[in-house]
Parts: structure tokens; sequence; C-alpha cells
């Protein structure tokens, strides 16, 4: 390894490779240095005669310039002054002279007329600033063209003033002036952009354009790739002589005496100046930045030609949300499958190859659907089966009241989960240092509940008694999280509040989400409520702080609208399992004799849904299933029944798709009913799938959910409440809106009104109110939550 | 056995160059630029089409016409890439702010002392100073949870030392050549935000000021300073500097500011504006770099129209 890198430091400087190269340049150059005294007395006549030509209205032009323009005549006076006057109109040159060029291209003109002989007699004194414009690998034409040495052709120029077309060119040299001026042409419209050129020739500033800046000092290496070539080509002077500038060529001549008359840059890049000097301050491209552009053409303004260091990616990455290659052939070939196998079973060969060719033509990414239904009675098929109650609960409590962990527990001892499954969530637990989570991580099964130990979406899980089949549905308890956990309770028939009696955590938990909760599930509409008293352990099972604590919670549930009947008590430990399925057999919990929380839990009470009404569902979550079924939506039915083949329509966007297949608790099903959780797989095309989302109602077609984006409530107000912004919950769906108008405060017993268009109504008063929605959603009567800066402000219903 | 690993040198070896000091002195130039005049500056955003912003700068190269092979004065070459804005990964703590990362790293060959390949105690002292001059200006509210990262490579940097001196050091303030690099990078980064499209106040820039002994006893200002023209100066200063609000983001001053010998004394507030008015030369520049790449989007835009 360190072998290579010395051997690339050597490389670097190429001392023996410059050293040659440079002997060369010299011996090359030697005949172009200095000027012999009779050329430059010849030079000062002719100068003087051409001033007199040009007269007083070119005062302004240098003698410089002058000499610039008979050099490259040779002397030729009447010519040199024509090119003069054609640069110099009076007015213009004026301009020229007194201030910096205002637009880019004059700028660049000038400097060009001041600088080309010294770039042009100063020799290349190292190898490097010979090759200062060949960047590796990508020798500029100009300069691999210079490398002939007889010319075919008559040369073709660009340099002269003379305005008429004398003598004629080869055919090659007019071909060759013709792409010129092509390029030319080019150039001028891709400039056109910053270009506001003043000249009456457009043509000077088109070519200037190929320079960005120009060199202000005697840097040999600064000078315009054009130009090289130029010098070059002039070398053998014959031929220029007896060339023909094309016609409208503004440039100026590239050759004047040997002595150095650098003039002052005129610009000076003054640090507190601005404007219009801007060119002057820019530097061109080393020979490392252009080498590092791969363009080998650097004097184009920056716009036109945006360089790169890599080459642009041409392999376009992947969208994963479009059907990959094999999605796409699985889907064909299943197609193809069940078509020639229902169809086509009984056609002879030969119409069986057509039968393929057809269905391929049929062949698309969306494939029409035609899914039987078999149009059976859902309702009396739901009677005819004999069946357990089905019954959902949600959980609620404070964060950390163990409801998690209770609920591990309550499926561990009823045996819906495995002694080996259970026995690899304590040894992790243990691992990641919480021991005492292994129960919670039943329910708990992302990694970022498991990491924090706290809830964050609703978990279901399933379990059945001898009389009832329960879904669990594992609410968070972070204030955080209160919108999941009311998308949870959206679907529970009743509620277990789940209470931490260790010292000062139940009273911490009453100002917090145990109170918010046992509202949110009243003013939801739920009527029963099982509180177990949690963490009996860590108060030694006192019996005086269940009563103390049942007591409170009795007063504030029945204040907020539970009747005493309905609500139920039991003492209990989830980390240790007393009272849950069986009885404690802890001595300090003799005490206690009433039911357990299964045994609470258990009491019947068959709820009735509202089967006969029209389909609705709220979408609780919606996911790519497999290949044969790419989207499934899974939700509890909250009205109505369905069956495979039904039409539904989705709202709000109102897609309309079919039932490909249903799914109840985990078995395929034809048919489903309110009440039921269920999966079901719709047939709609990709491009619809991101119009679907969490929270959208299912309906039946003939029936759809109106969209609204303003509704009247009733309801309860937890807080001040005033025109503003909040958010509006109903079941898994929330959208923001906000308060439009408080059209009443309502007596609590009659409903009658108490005072209209009140200001702000007070917490615990009952109000009518306008709610409009930034966005029009599927509502329709129901409860609903309103929610503002994370806190719940109200709940009631529509009216 | 051959041994096909590595490539072997050549069977019958070769004479190893040895290099005598030159005994010419050292290879100063004279600085033949005015005073307020800057080092001009090539800019060019967008050389890395693969990430959401880059630029490539470098200034003029200061070469003496007569100058041979080994003391060809090293001029300033930055490229700046920039990442993002990219979401924090999710393991990272809640940020309302966008967070940035800068990482300045000179490459091995940037000086005539190779550098390593780990960073070293300058190019993270470069990278805090680069750093506090852009959290000034890039509006970080605008992209909360979310983080960029500007990574600036130097591949040619002014060495400290005038190289082929004897003696080490003869600036009496060190640290000049590093100056150019700050000032560099902050010019570099902040084309390459403009080119990444994120927010910032304005276009930030970067410029240093030196105040050096004159033969008279008196002292002037250089705007943009380069170690080689300098061999002997009193103090030196960096700014990060936004003209459209007259704010100045950083100020990083090495040196003592001299008293003249009639007693008034040269203050450190004019070094300052010097230094700022270096920064403004510079912005000259980017503005017009921004101006060029507006263009090219419009007419991009229009081209792409027309397709459609
Ligand atoms: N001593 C004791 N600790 C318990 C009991 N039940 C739960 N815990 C502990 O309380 C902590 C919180 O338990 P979780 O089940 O995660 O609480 P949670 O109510 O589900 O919390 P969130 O879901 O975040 O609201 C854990 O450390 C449990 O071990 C119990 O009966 N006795
Ligand atoms: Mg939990």
């Amino acid at each position: 390894m360190s072998k290579h890198r010395i051997k690339s430091v050597a490389l670097e400087d190429d001392y023996a490779d410059d050293y040659y190269e440079d002997d060369e340049d010299q011996s090359g150059y030697v005949e172009e240095d200095g000027m012999t005294a009779e050329d430059q007395e010849r030079l000062r006549v002719a100068t003087v005669q051409a001033r007199n030509t040009l007269g007083q209205g070119f005062t302004s032009i240098t003698d410089k310039e002058i000499q610039d323009a008979l050099w490259h005549y040779y002397y030729d006076i009447s010519k040199s002054v024509s090119y003069l006057k054609n640069k110099h109109t009076p007015s213009q040159s004026k301009q020229d002279k007194t201030r910096p060029a205002k637009t880019g291209s004059q700028l660049a003109v000038h400097h060009q007329a001041v600088k080309e002989p010294n770039i042009h007699h100063l020799l290349p004194s190292t190898a490097k600033d010979f090759f200062w414009d060949s960047p590796w690998l990508n020798i500029p034409f100009h300069r691999q063209a210079e490398i002939r040495i007889e010319p075919v052709f008559p040369r073709l120029g660009l340099l002269g003033g003379s305005s008429t077309g004398e003598g004629k060119m080869s055919k090659i040299a007019a071909l060759a002036a013709k792409r010129r001026l092509k390029e030319k042409e080019n150039e001028k419209q891709r400039g056109a952009a910053t270009h506001t050129s003043g000249l009456p020739e457009d043509t000077a500033s088109g070519l200037s354009k190929l320079r960005i800046a120009t060199s202000h000092t005697l840097y040999p290496h600064k000078e315009h790739p054009l130009r090289s070539r130029h010098d070059l080509q002039s070398a053998s002077r014959i031929d220029q002589t007896q060339e023909t500038p094309p016609k409208g060529d503004a440039l100026p001549p590239s050759r004047q005496q040997g002595k150095d008359k650098r003039t002052e840059d005129n610009h000076q890049l003054n640090g507190s100046q601005s404007g219009a000097n801007v060119a002057d301050m820019r530097a061109k491209p080393s020979m490392f930045a252009r080498t590092l552009m791969i363009s080998c053409d650097t004097a184009l303004p920056l716009s036109s030609r945006p360089p790169t260091l890599l080459p642009e990616p041409v392999i376009s990455s992947f969208d994963f949300l479009k059907p990959s290659p094999d999605d796409i052939v699985l889907k064909a070939q299943n197609f193809k499958g069940s078509k020639t196998s229902t169809s086509s079973k009984q056609q002879k060969p030969a119409k069986a190859k057509e039968s393929i060719t057809n269905s391929m033509e049929n062949l698309s990414v969306v494939e029409p659907e035609t899914i039987k239904s078999k149009n059976l009675d859902v309702l009396a098929e739901y009677k005819k089966v004999e069946r357990k109650n089905a019954a959902n609960f949600v959980v609620i409590g404070h964060v950390d009241s163990g409801k998690s962990t209770l609920m591990g527990r309550l499926l561990f001892d009823l045996k819906a989960i495995d002694e080996r499954t259970m026995q690899n969530y304590k040894e992790e637990a243990e691992k990641m240092g919480r021991g005492s989570f292994a129960f919670a991580w039943v329910l708990d099964q992302g990694t970022e509940e498991r990491a924090r130990g706290v809830t964050i979406d609703i978990a279901t899980h399933k379990f059945q008694t001898e009389r009832t089949s329960f879904t669990i549905l594992d609410a968070p308890g972070h204030r955080d999280f209160v919108p999941n956990m009311i998308g949870g309770a959206s679907q529970a028939d009743f509620a277990v509040l789940v209470i931490d009696a260790s010292p000062s955590a139940f009273e911490a938990g009453l100002r917090g989400q145990t109170k918010e909760h046992a509202l949110l599930v009243r003013s939801m509409g739920l009527a029963k409520i099982v509180v177990a008293v949690n963490k009996m352990d860590r108060t030694d099972w006192s019996k005086e702080r269940f009563q103390d604590i049942k007591q409170q919670m009795l007063a504030f549930l029945t204040t907020a609208g539970f009747k005493s009947e309905n609500i139920s008590f039991v003492p209990c430990s989830g980390l240790q399992g007393d009272n849950i399925l069986t009885r404690s057999r802890a001595p300090q919990a003799a005490w206690y004799n009433g039911p357990t929380l299964v045994e609470e839990l258990d009491t019947p009470e068959p709820v009735n849904h509202a089967l006969e009404k029209p389909l609705r569902m709220t979408l609780d979550d919606t996911f790519h299933d497999s290949v044969q079924n790419p989207f499934s939506v899974s939700g509890r039915i909250e009205a109505g029944s369905l069956q495979v083949g039904d039409q539904i329509v989705v709202m709000p966007s109102g897609i309309k798709a079919f039932i490909r297949s249903i799914r109840v608790d985990d078995e395929p099903s034809d048919w489903a009913v309110a009440g039921q959780n269920v999966i079901l797989s719709l047939s709609i095309t990709e491009a619809d799938f991101d119009q679907i989302n969490i929270g959208n109602m299912l309906c039946n077609p003939a029936f759809p959910v109106e969209n609204v984006s303003s509704f009247t409530a009733k309801v309860l107000a937890f807080d001040h409440l005033m025109p503003m912004p909040l958010d509006v919950h109903k079941g898994r769906l929330h959208i923001p809106g906000r308060i439009s108008r408080l059209a009443a405060v309502l007596n609590k017993v009659d409903d009658s009104v108490v005072k209209k268009k009140p200001q702000v109504v007070h917490p615990g008063s009952i109000a009518r109110i306008v709610v409009e929605l930034d966005e029009p959603a599927p509502i329709e009567a129901g409860r609903i939550i309103l929610r503002a800066n994370g806190e719940t402000v109200a709940a009631g219903h529509l009216e | 056995m051959a041994d096909k690993r590595r490539i072997n040198g050549p069977a019958s070896g070769t004479a190893i160059p040895i290099f005598t000091p030159s005994k010419s002195g050292a290879h100063t130039l004279q600085r033949t630029r005015k005073p307020n005049q800057l080092r001009k500056i090539y800019l060019q955003p967008g050389v890395v089409p693969t990430a959401s912003g880059s630029a490539y700068l470098e200034l003029e190269s200061l070469c003496h016409p007569s100058s041979l092979l080994n003391a060809v004065p090293s001029s300033l070459k930055l490229s700046c890439v920039i990442h993002g804005p990219k979401p924090l990964p999710r393991n990272a703590n809640f940020s309302s702010n966008l967070q940035l990362t800068i990482n300045v790293k000179f490459a091995p060959f940037a000086t005539r002392q190779r550098r390593g390949y780990i960073r070293d105690v300058t190019e993270r002292d470069i990278g805090t100073h680069v750093e506090t001059a852009l959290c000034g200006v890039i509006v970080r509210d605008r992209w909360p949870k979310s983080a960029i990262d500007i990574i600036i490579t130097i591949l040619e940097a002014e060495d400290d030392v005038q190289w082929g001196s004897g003696t080490q050091q003869q600036n009496t303030v060190g640290g000049l050549g590093n100056m150019n690099v700050v000032s560099g990078c902050i010019t570099v980064a902040s084309a390459a935000l403009m080119d990444a499209k994120i927010d910032c106040l304005d276009l930030i820039t970067g410029g240093v000021a030196a105040v050096v002994p004159k033969d008279d006893g008196k002292f002037v200002h250089h705007l943009d300073p380069s170690v080689i023209e300098e061999p002997f100066l009193n103090s030196a200063c960096v700014v990060g500097y936004m003209p459209a609000r007259d704010e100045v983001t950083l100020v990083w001053t090495r040196g003592n500011i001299p008293s003249y010998s009639d007693g008034q004394t040269c203050r450190f507030d004019s070094l300052l504006d010097s230094a700022v008015n270096a920064a403004k030369g510079a912005h000259v520049i980017l503005r017009q770099v921004a101006t060029e790449l507006a263009q090219a989007e419009s007419t991009k835009l229009i081209i792409d129209e027309s397709k459609t």
C-alpha cells in the first residue's frame, strides 16, 4: 500500500516530463519573440498616419489599439482604420473608454482589445502553462488541429474588419465559415437572457459570451481558448494576408508589437464595489476544475451548460407503490388460470389457443372484476347460527396503571397465550431490563412500545369464555395518545377502567386520564363499566384503600352519567394474577369474596346491533394482504351487513369497490353483520389505493354517508368553549375544524334553552354548537368528541 | 513465486531523488494586486448531481511567470456537498430546528504537509467556525425533526508555511491559510445551500483582511491576503457576513493591532470593516452565480413546459 502512495506523490510533479516539454516550447516559439528595431520604427510611423486618417471623432482610441490593428493588418493603414472605425463609432468609444462596460459582452470586447497581444507575446514558461487548456484525455479541438503542418486550404480567419467579402473561399472554407456562424448564432441565443448589448453588431457580443472573465495579469494560461488557435494559425503570415475574413466579424486584431505594454486593468476588483465589474472578479476555472466538470468548453456561460462531476444516473429507481414485475406476472397467471379453468374446459384445443391470446389481450394491471355474489339473506343466515355472545371491551385508565399487564395476565390465565410464548416474552423482557413488563408484551407488540414500556396504539386480542367471545381493545393511557384511545373506545361495547391503587397513584390518575377516559367512554355511549382496582399487592390488599377508591370513583362515575347498577368494582393484581381468573390466595385479600374480573366481564348482556340499518363501517386499518388480495381493510361493522360480491362505496372519496372476500375473526366467511370485527379484501384499482385511508367510512352505495362540512351538535363541555379551532373525533376518524358558533346553552334536564348565543360555554354545561370542518367528512348522527391542544374539551352527539 | 498482490518495483532499481534545500531563499511573491483587490474567484454550484446541493470554489492561482515547478504557490480549492434536509433517524431526540452537521476535511494531498485520513484538530476547529457562521444564516425552524449534512472537502489549501524558505514561519501571525480556508468554506457552503434550495436569511460570504506593515512604518489593510504574498503581517481577521442584513455571524481575529509611530492606533473596527468589504466582494460573485443559476432553472422550466 505505502508503495503506491509514494509513487503517486512522485508522479504528481512530473519533473522530468515537464522539463522536456519546456525545451520543446522554447524552440517552437523563439522566432516570434521580440521585434526588430526596424519593425518598431515602421509601426510608429504607421500609427501617426492612422491617427491622422481617423480624424477628430476617434481621439479616444489609444495608440495601443491602433498599433494592435496595424500589426494585425501588416501596416495596411486603410484596413486598420476601417476596422477601428467599425469598432469605435464615436459615441461608443467614449463609453468604452471612460466607464467599465456595462454589460458582460462589452466588457469582454474591451479586454480582448487590450490584452491579447501580450498574451501572445509571453512565452509559456512552463510545460504546465503550455498545456493549460488541454485537460487530460480531453484535448480540445482547437489544440488538436494545429498539429498539422501544411494547411491544405486557404485558412479561414475570424479576424479582420473588412466589411465586404473579397476574394473567394474554398468550398470547405465556406462550409466551415457557415458552421462557425451557426455556432455563433447558437451562442447568441444561449446568451440572450443576460445579453443587453448596445453594440450595433451583436456578433461581437455573441463571441464575447465565450468568455466569462478576462485575465488581468500576465499569466498566459488565462487566455481565450479560441485565441490560441488564431495565434497558431497566424504563424504562417502569408496565409493570413491573403485570407478573407468573414463578414461582420468584429474581433480585434490578435497581434501586436512585442513590448509588454500591459495596461493596468481598469476594473478594480474592489471589495466594496459591485455590479458592473463582476465579470472581472470571477476567475476562469483552472485546469483542475475543468477536468472536474468534464466540460472542455469552459468558456460557455454557466447557465448554458450545467457541468457535472458524475454522469446522470441512467437507472431510475423503482416506484414501490406500483406493482412489481413479479406482481404483474403472478396476477396475469392467476387471471389466465382462472379464466381457462372456468370458461374453456370443454373447448377444443384449437380454440383454447385463441382463448389464451384473447385473455392476453384483456390482460392489464387492472383486471376487470367479476365477483359472484351468492345473494344470501345475511340476516337469516345470522339467525340460523347458534353462537356465543360477542363483546368488545376497551381497557382504559391512566398511564402505567397496569392495563396491558392486567390483560396480558388475563389472556395467559385463560390459555389464550401458550406457556412457551410467555416464557419467551419473560426472557426477552428480562434482557431489556424490563422484566415487570413481560405480561404487557402480550399486547404491546411494537418495538417502540416495548422499549418504552408504554402502549401507543390500540391492541386487540381475542379470548373466549364459556358464554362469550371477547375482543380486548387495550387502549394507551398516555395523554398524547388519547386519539387512539377514542378510536378503540368507539368500537367497544363496554369499558374496563383500570385504576392504580398504590399510594398517590390513584389520586394522580383521577386528575389525569382516569377522569378523561371515563368521561370519554361515557360520552361515546358506553353504559357498562368495570372498575379494576389494580396493584392491590402494593397496598398490601388494604380493604380501606379499596373502599376509599370505590367510594370516590362511584361518586365520580355517577356524576359522569353512569348508572350505579352498571358500575362494578374488582380489587386485583395484574402482576400476580389475583382475582382475575381465580380468587386471590393471599391471606390479606380474604376479605374480598365478590366475583373475579372474568366473572364480572362475563355477566351476560346481549348487545343489540343495528343489523337492519344500511351498512356502516369505519376503517380501522388498510393494508396490503397478499398478491391475490392487494388491498384489504379492517374494522368493526357498526351497522348493517355485507357479503362477498357486494358493492360498497368508501366515503369521503366516493370510490366504489366490490368485496372479494371476508374474514370474520380470522375465519373466512361469506358474510358479516354489525358488531363483528372483519377484514375485507376489496377490488379496487391501484390508483385508488391511497385514496382510501384509516377513518374512512364504508357504506352501502344506495345509502351513502353524506360528506358534511359543518354540523350542529349538542355537547357537554369539559372546558371553556368559545369559537376556536379544534379536532373533531368520531371513532377512528379525526378531522381539524373549528367552532364557528355557540348557539345556546341548554338545561341539563329537559334541553330547554337557558341562554342564547353565549359568549363562552363554561365547563360542565351542555350547549348546542355549530362546528365547521376544514374539509368535508363522512359524519352522520352519532357521538363525537372535540379536542383542542391535546385535551378533550367537549363530547356529545350530532343533531 | 511472484507476489501478485502488489506491484513490484522495476527489477533494475532506480536512483532515489534527493532534494536539497533551495538556496535562493524564500519564494515570496510581490503582491501585485491593489490592497483592496481580491483574488479572482471561480464558483460553480451543482457539481454533484446526486447531492441535494453542491458547489465548487477555487481562487485564482498566483503563479509567478518565472516560477518553476517547485515553487508554484497553492491556491484554494474547495468542494462542498449538502445532503438533506432529511428526516432525523427515528431514535433521535425530537428537535424543532434543522440539525446542522458540518464536516470539513482536508484532502490528504491538500497541503504540502500531508494530511491524515482522520479529522484532526484543525479540521474540527475550522468546522466549528464554519458552523457558527452558517447557523446564523439558515432558517432552521423551517425544518423541524430534520437534518442536513454539509461536507466540505479542501482539495487544495494554502500552506501556512512559506515553502522553500529554510526558516519555518516568517509570518508573525500564523493561521492565515486556515483563515482563508474558513472564508472559502463559508462562501462555498453558501453557494451549495443555494443550490440545495435551503431557506437562508441571506447569501452569506466569507472575507479575510490583514493589517500589513509598510516600509514607511505605516500600515495598510490588505483584503484577501495570501500567505505567499504577505511575509509580514500584524493581524488578520476573517468574517462571515450577510450584506443584505449587514450582519456578521462569525469573527475570528489573530495577531495584534499595531500602533502607528505617531501614536495613532490602527483600530480593530477598521480591520473588521476591511474583512467585511472582502466578504462583500465575494458576495458580488455569489449573487451573480445565483442569478445565473436562477436563469438556468427558469430556462429548464420553460423547456420542460414546452415539452409537455
Ligand atoms: N406491583 C404491581 N405492579 C403492577 C401491577 N400491574 C402492573 N404493574 C406494573 O405497572 C407498570 C406498568 O404496566 P403497564 O401494563 O405497561 O401499564 P399500562 O396501563 O398498560 O400503561 P400504558 O399502556 O402505557 O398506559 C409495569 O411495570 C407493571 O409491572 C400490579 O398489579 N402490581
Ligand atoms: Mg399498556
